[in-house]
């Protein structure tokens, strides 16, 4: 089931279309990660669902319903920067979010704020980078709320404080609540989502569950007796997405069919025929920027 | 359950597959025994920090194929005739791993009987014959 409904989406800065015609169904008691390279548009695309940025068109409905000031008592929002005011104590923060969320929890913000080891008598002017992303993750988990819309929640954490992190959201899920984030660190992704989305230049151009992902996408690699091969009949099957030859060596591309596939490079004369598996790196790296994934697969491949 | 899984989320394998072979695993292993009682999927998705809905498919896989069972309000546990289950389960594993070298030794080129040599080979360093 599905808690936000994306559809159509489009925002334009100028003439350059930060978001373009973006459409997703974020699942409910879930874990929904958001990746696309710099200037993809992922923050662009939060700020328009939480009504932070004027969409030119395009609908979002929570629970099959557009955004009402209600909604936004359930949403915890944690943005790319934080927004914490420097002359402020860190207590003093827990405080303005008591009043301002009606189910927020200020016994259960000191408890994490002790857990990202902060301590809550700080002027925010003293903090770290990476200790104003703590506090602000800390008054956002402390805000009960039902959805939670996090732009690069752990930059600027260290390990130890990232696993934190992404231990909350997966304690969020298991509660039934909803968690929608955007990350450059793929390895977070890949442990804490199941599902993804992969936006470029405001478009999206990959989705899925990341073990389907994972089990369906594949490299079939064979090598051919000689230099002059014929793939006719293989390199035409629509689940095969690009072909790489290299001297006798062929490297497909697969979105599924990984085993069939092998077979069939078999049968027409391959040796050596393996099956490559990728991962979420791989797979982001071919949605959005074909050229490098390969030569990163050709020298993983030959190492 | 003692705490013996562990995922690598940057694998290429998928991280449910990678949760049903190590409860397979430590089925055979009679790290997991017979009747004994696996944790919620709530548990084990907090204690991997890989999201509950990863685990629980792993959970519906190893149900289909009847390594595990799960009983509304009981949980998910080994079955009482788990003792049964250890050496099927235990093959299997062992069976997939044989699967991919055999796999992998034709891929190559190697003849069937070259095959032969080498898995004799090998079983003589692993298996040592006893005397008689």
């Amino acid at each position: 089931m599905s808690i936000i409904t994306i559809a159509n989406l489009r925002k334009n800065y100028g003439p350059i279309a930060a978001v373009d015609d973006l459409s997703l169904e974020i699942p409910s008691a879930s874990v929904f990660g958001l990746l696309g390279p710099n200037g993809a548009g992922k923050t662009t695309a939060f700020k328009c669902m939480l009504g932070l940025a004027h969409a030119a068109s395009g609908t979002v409905l929570y629970d099959g319903r557009p955004l009402v000031p209600a909604t936004l008592e359930r949403i915890a929002y944690v943005p790319e920067r934080s927004v914490l005011y420097d002359w402020m104590t860190v207590g003093e923060h827990v405080e303005m979010n008591r009043r301002a969320f009606a189910a927020f929890s200020p016994a259960r913000a000191l408890e994490l704020l002790e857990a990202f080891n902060v301590d809550p008598r700080r002027r925010v002017r003293t903090l770290s980078k990476g200790m104003r992303t703590a506090v602000t993750l800390a008054l956002a988990f402390a805000q009960n709320a039902e959805i939670f819309v996090l732009d690069e929640p752990t930059s600027g954490l260290d390990p130890i404080n990232q696993r934190h992190v992404l231990s909350l959201m997966i304690n969020e899920a298991a509660k039934g609540n909803s968690v929608i984030f955007s990350s450059h660190q793929i390895g977070q992704v890949e442990r804490a989502a199941e599902q993804i989305a992969v936006i470029d230049e405001g478009r999206l151009v990959l989705q899925g569950l990341v073990d389907d992902l994972k089990g369906d996408r594949k490299i079939v690699e064979g090598v051919f007796p000689t230099v002059a091969f014929e793939l006719d009949g293989i390199a035409g099957d629509s689940r095969i997405v690009r072909v790489d030859r290299a001297e006798r060596l062929v490297r497909l591309s697969v979105i599924a069919g990984a085993d069939d596939i092998a077979s069939r490079l078999s049968a027409a004369g391959a040796t050596g025929v393996r099956v490559l598996d990728l991962n979420l790196e791989d797979i982001f790296l071919y949605a959005v920027s074909p050229a490098t994934a390969t030569a990163d697969i050709v020298a993983k491949g030959s190492s | 359950m003692p705490a013996v899984l562990t995922v690598d989320p940057r694998s290429g394998v998928p991280i449910y597959l990678q949760i049903v072979e190590q409860i397979k695993r430590s089925i055979a292993l009679g790290i997991l025994q017979a009747g004994e009682q696996l944790p919620t999927v709530k548990q084990l998705a907090i204690d991997l920090t890989v999201n509950p809905n990863t685990v629980a498919r792993a959970y519906r896989d190893l149900e289909r194929e009847q390594v595990i069972e799960t009983s509304p309000g009981r949980g998910s546990f080994v079955p009482a005739n788990g003792a049964a289950q250890s050496p099927k389960v235990a093959a299997e594993v062992a069976g997939d791993a044989l699967d991919l070298a055999l796999r992998e030794a034709k891929s190559v080129g190697l003849s069937r009987e070259r095959v032969r040599e080498l898995f004799d080979a090998a079983l003589a360093r692993w298996f040592v014959v006893e005397e008689r």
